[in-house]
């Protein structure tokens, strides 16, 4: 699937940015459940309570980021995921 | 004139501070580096946040107590003062003290009841010493403002502007601080922080390139005291650009009340630690330029004590040669 389409990851932490690159799959800890996120999802506003957040990236590897109280906005392929707290948040990243 | 050992011992000290103050200088000068750091690993998250509040504005008519005044004839006001925690930062705590009484009065002038909360150590102390009745106090974090102490200033605030009149709510949130300029002029600015004003901008290239990243802020002039001569009021203003640009329609999750409830408060401690990060920088800056000063100061000190020091060895060398001229002078005379 080289043509898949991509959709931008922009993870950031309210004293530092986490993580940013592309991905082909986003899921998310949303308020009412968890949310996967794929790409032209529709533009979204939503709060993020806490859990994991997980990326795909093109080559397939999933990173996992612990996240806490914030929220995240996708508009144009462009996913922006701003949590509280940066200390909070601990990137473990492996293949599965 | 005073003793050579006087003058030898004053230009010691004056060596031994003059050393101090190249010191206090350098560290200002590598604390600036660290600074700016905080300021731009703390930059995504803001603005990601001012994205977020501009689509919320651009797409919904916002009715929520953080962007209307309440307008319930609540007189109390908080005013928040950022000053240093430390000394030997020039007129930095002084500028903001003198900003904020002027505010003060200007507000009590109104008719409306300040209450004032002090965040560095420097403003308590001077506060306190007064006994000056303050809302509530911060210290200890003037150098390196954090997210947690960000968080303690907003949570305690909009809880205060959040609470009903009659339970000591207050209507209006008012920042001192000073903002960075560059690293030789930082101006003390008076912001309205709460309510926030949202402005209808007419025209979108403004937006975004704003290099501050703080959303674009126009210069919109808000109904707020009578702007003194040394800084200028305006109110925090969001403008949203929406001239030449369909926007997207966005969903919100769970619910257009709840992600405001959510994504406003936030918004407003963004806002509040970036006044905190550029007040730092500021403060090292002034602290730097403070030190400079007082170690070209020392300097100089220095130079005239050593002169005079010159002149008086002089004197006293040309003392004792009159002296001893004199006395041969008088001996030869005896012995004709």
């Amino acid at each position: 699937m080289a043509d898949k389409k991509l959709l931008q990851v922009n993870l950031v932490a309210s004293d530092h940015p986490v993580w940013s690159g592309t991905a082909t799959s986003v899921t998310i800890p949303a308020s009412e459940g968890v949310m996967g996120i794929l790409p032209d999802h529709e533009p979204l506003l939503s709060i993020i309570k806490g859990g994991t957040v997980s990326v795909v990236d093109p080559s397939g590897e999933r990173h996992s980021f612990t996240v806490a109280d914030g929220f995240i906005s996708f508009d144009s392929n462009k996913l922006t995921i701003a949590v509280e707290r940066g200390q909070d948040v601990i990137r473990t990243s492996g293949t599965d | 004139m005073a003793s050579q050992l006087a003058l030898k011992s004053r230009i010691n000290s004056t060596t031994s501070l003059g050393k101090i103050f190249n010191a206090q200088e350098m560290i200002a000068s590598s604390h600036i580096a660290k600074a700016r750091n905080v300021a731009l690993n703390a930059k995504p998250y803001t603005d990601a946040i001012f994205d977020a509040v501009q689509a919320l504005a651009a797409h919904t008519d916002i009715d929520h107590p953080i962007v209307k005044s309440k307008d319930d004839g609540n007189p109390r006001v908080a005013v928040l003062a950022l000053t240093a925690d430390r000394g030997m930062a020039g007129a930095y705590t002084s500028s903001i003290i003198r900003e904020t009484e002027g505010l003060l009065s200007r507000l009590e002038a109104q008719g409306k009841d300040p209450q004032l909360y002090v965040y560095g150590r420097r403003g308590v102390t001077y506060y306190r010493y007064r006994n000056r009745k303050v809302a509530g106090t911060w210290e200890g974090d003037s150098d390196h403002p954090g997210v947690r102490v960000a968080k303690s200033i907003s949570d305690t605030l909009l809880d205060a502007y959040m609470k009903p009149k009659d339970k000591d709510g207050v209507n209006e949130l008012y920042i001192v601080f000073t903002e960075f300029m560059n690293m030789v002029v930082q101006r003390v600015r008076v912001l309205r922080m709460l309510p926030v004003q949202i402005v209808w901008q007419g025209k979108g290239e403004d937006d975004g390139s704003d290099p501050e990243g703080s959303g674009a802020k126009v210069a919109a002039e808000a109904p707020v005291p009578a702007a003194s001569t040394s800084a200028d009021t305006s109110a925090d203003t969001t403008a949203v650009a929406q001239v030449g640009k369909v926007s997207p329609l966005y969903s919100f999750e769970p619910s257009l009340e709840e992600v405001l409830d959510a994504i406003l408060p936030k918004y407003i401690q963004a806002r509040i630690h970036e006044c905190l990060l550029t007040a730092a920088a500021s403060e090292t800056a002034s602290r730097q330029n403070a030190m400079h000063t007082a170690t070209d100061n020392a300097n100089n000190l220095i130079d005239s004590l050593t002169r005079e020091l010159n002149a008086s060895r002089q004197a006293a060398i040309t003392q004792e040669l009159t002296e001893i001229i004199g006395s041969a002078d008088a001996l030869n005379k005896q012995e004709e």
